[in-house]
C-alpha cells in the first residue's frame, strides 16, 4: 500500500529524498498486488508512466513542480493519448485512439504529476454503483462485498486502496460525491465551469463536472489549483482567473457561517448519514437548520436534463446497436431518448429557477452541510432500499442527495466519516460541505478544518496483498 | 398513465426498433421519466423566467 500524500510526494522528489520513478514504481506494485480484489483499474500504463517518471527526474524544474512525481490516475472517459476513450462501454473500444491526453492530464504532468492508468465507471457515467457488466464491479477496498458506489467507483476505490494518491473523476448528478462518500476518500465538484472538460467524453453536457478524489483537504486543493484556468474547447468552461485556494486552507472555518440542510436532506437520509452531518454540525458549532424551496422538483430537473442530453448523444448507437450497451444502462438510454423536448426545456428552466432562490440562501450563509449519501454503501447487488418509509430502487438512490445540488452547479466537498452505521462501523459515509458557486475556497477550508479536529479522514484501506 | 402509444410513435419516428426484451425496462424507465417529468412541470412559471441553458457564441481565436 502507498499511504503517503500528494503534498509530501511532491516534497521528497523536489528535495531529492526520492525519485519520481520510485514512487511510480510503488504504485505500480500496489496496484499489481490489490487490483485483483478491488477492480478499480481499466488499464494500467507502466511503460508510459515510468518514462514520464524518468523525465520528471531529469527535469531542470523538478525542484519547482508543484506535483513532482505524483503518480495519478483517471476515470476512463478522459482522454490518453493512444487509447481509445471507454467511457465504461464496450461500444468506444472500436473507436480511434485518442490524439492527445485530455486538458486536465496534460495540467497535472505539466507540474509533474504521472498518469499510470485509467478507471473503471459505469458505463456513460451513467449509475452509481460502478457494477459495470463489460469490465466487471469495482469493490470498494473496505469491504470487498460492497460496492464502491459511481460512476467515478474506480476513481474512489483506487485512493481507498492506497493505490494512488490522487485521482480524477466526473459528476453529473453525484458521479464524484457518492463514490467518494461510500469509499471514505475526500472529493471535489467545482462549481459548474471552473474546469475545462476538454478531451473528455460527454455524458450531459449541461451538468458535467471534473474533480479530484484524494486522502486529505491539502491533496483537493492541491489538485484543484493546478487544474484551474479556463479552455477556450470548453464552452462552459468559465472565462475566470485561477483562484488558488492551498494558501487559505490554514484559516480553517474561522468567520464561515455554516447552516445544516433540512427538509428533503434530512428526510431522504438513513441513520448513519444523520449521525454523520450532525457530527460535522457539532464540531463547527452550528445548530442553525436551512431548508431550500422545491428540492424534489430541482432533482426532477436534472433527471430530466440528464435523460434527454443523454438520450439524443447515443441515439445513432442506440439505433445500430443497442445491445452492445451495457444491460445495467441499455434500457434507460432508450427510454431517455424518447423523452420529449418540451420536458427538457421546462427542465432547465426549473433549473434556473431554483439556482436563483438558492442564491438568496446564501447571502445569510457560507456553507451548508448535507448527506452525500443516503446509507453507507449497500452490498453489491442490492436492488431495493427503504428510504423515508419508501422503498426506493437502491442504485438511483444514492444520487438522491447530491443530485439537486450538481443541478445548479454549486461546489461540493465531500469529507469522510467513519463509525456513523453500528451495524457496519468499518464502514466510511461522507457528508457534503456546499458553497456558493465560485466559492470552492469556503468548502475546502471548513473540509480542512474538519481533518485537523480528526473529525474526517481517509485511511488506506487494509487490503491483503496480492490476495 | 399508459405511455405505450408514445412510446412506439416516438421510438419510430426516431428510427429506434425496440425488441420485445428491450420494450418492458423502457416502459418502466419511461414511465419514471413522466413521474420526473410531472414534478417539473407542476411548478408555476412566467414566460420570463428564462432557461437554465444559455448558449455562449464562439468568437474567433486571433493568432498575432
Amino acid at each position: 500500500m502507498n499511504a503517503g500524500s500528494a503534498v509530501s510526494i511532491a516534497a521528497s522528489v523536489r528535495e531529492g529524498r526520492a525519485t519520481a520513478v520510485d514512487s511510480v514504481q510503488q504504485a505500480l506494485q500496489c496496484i499489481a498486488a490489490t487490483d485483483g480484489q478491488v477492480n478499480a483499474f481499466t488499464s494500467v500504463l507502466a511503460e508510459r508512466a515510468l518514462k514520464r517518471a524518468q523525465a520528471v527526474d531529469a527535469s531542470p524544474r523538478r525542484q519547482r513542480m508543484k506535483l513532482a512525481g505524483v503518480p495519478f490516475a483517471v476515470k476512463n472517459l478522459f482522454d490518453i493519448a493512444a487509447l481509445p476513450t471507454l467511457a465504461g462501454s464496450k461500444i468506444e473500444r472500436d473507436t480511434a485512439p485518442a490524439a492527445r491526453d485530455a486538458v486536465l492530464v496534460r495540467r497535472l504532468e505539466a507540474e509533474g504529476g504521472v498518469l499510470v492508468g485509467a478507471l473503471n465507471m459505469d458505463e456513460y457515467a451513467y449509475g452509481f454503483s460502478t457494477e459495470n457488466t463489460h469490465y466487471g464491479a469495482t469493490r470498494n477496498p473496505h469491504d470487498l462485498a460492497r460496492i464502491s458506489g459511481g460512476s467515478s467507483g474506480g476513481s474512489a476505490a483506487a485512493v481507498a486502496a492506497g493505490q494512488v494518491p490522487l485521482t480524477l473523476g466526473s459528476d453529473t448528478n453525484g458521479s464524484i460525491r457518492v463514490p467518494a462518500s461510500l469509499c471514505g476518500t475526500f472529493g471535489l465538484k467545482p462549481t459548474f465551469g471552473r474546469l475545462p472538460r476538454t478531451g473528455t467524453y460527454p455524458f450531459s453536457a449541461s451538468l458535467d463536472h471534473l474533480g479530484p478524489f484524494t486522502r486529505s483537504a491539502a491533496d483537493l486543493a492541491l489538485a484543484y489549483d493546478l487544474m484551474q484556468g479556463p479552455d477556450t474547447q470548453d464552452p462552459a468552461c468559465a472565462q475566470r482567473d485561477i483562484e488558488p485556494v492551498s494558501p487559505l486552507l490554514e484559516r480553517g472555518a474561522a468567520g464561515l457561517r455554516v447552516a445544516v440542510l433540512g427538509g428533503w436532506f434530512r428526510e431522504m437520509a438513513l441513520a448513519e448519514a444523520l449521525a454523520a452531518t450532525d457530527a460535522v454540525a457539532q464540531a463547527l458549532g452550528t445548530s442553525r437548520l436551512v431548508e431550500l424551496p422545491e428540492v424534489a422538483r430541482a432533482r426532477a430537473a436534472a433527471f430530466i436534463v440528464t435523460a434527454g442530453e443523454g438520450g439524443a448523444l447515443h441515439l445513432d448507437d442506440l439505433r445500430k446497436r443497442a445491445n452492445d450497451f451495457d444491460p445495467m444502462t441499455r434500457d434507460r438510454f432508450l427510454a431517455n431518448a424518447l423523452v420529449p423536448a418540451a420536458w427538457v426545456v421546462q427542465a432547465q428552466r426549473v433549473r434556473h429557477w431554483f439556482a436563483r432562490r438558492v442564491a438568496r440562501v446564501f447571502e445569510t450563509v457560507d456553507v451548508l452541510i448535507a448527506p452525500a449519501t443516503p446509507c453507507t454503501a449497500p452490498p453489491i447487488g442490492t436492488e431495493w432500499l427503504e428510504i423515508n418509509g419508501q422503498r426506493l430502487p437502491a442504485r438511483a438512490s444514492m444520487g438522491l442527495l447530491t443530485q439537486p445540488i450538481s443541478c445548479i452547479g454549486l461546489p461540493v466537498v465531500t469529507v469522510p466519516l467513519w463509525g456513523m452505521n453500528p451495524a457496519a462501523p468499518q464502514l466510511p459515509i461522507g457528508v457534503q460541505l456546499i458553497a456558493a458557486p465560485w466559492r470552492e475556497d469556503h468548502c475546502l477550508r471548513v473540509a480542512a478544518a474538519l481533518e485537523a479536529m480528526g473529525l474526517c479522514s481517509a485511511p488506506v484501506a487494509p487490503l491483503a496483498a496480492g490476495a | 398513465m399508459d405511455h405505450t402509444a408514445y412510446i412506439d410513435a416516438a421510438a419510430a419516428t426516431l428510427g429506434l426498433t425496440l425488441t420485445q426484451d428491450q420494450r418492458k425496462g423502457v416502459t418502466l424507465y419511461f414511465g419514471l421519466a413522466a413521474s420526473m417529468a410531472a414534478l417539473v412541470q407542476g411548478l408555476p412559471l412566467e414566460p420570463a423566467d428564462e432557461s437554465g441553458n444559455v448558449f455562449v457564441p464562439v468568437a474567433p481565436q486571433v493568432h498575432p
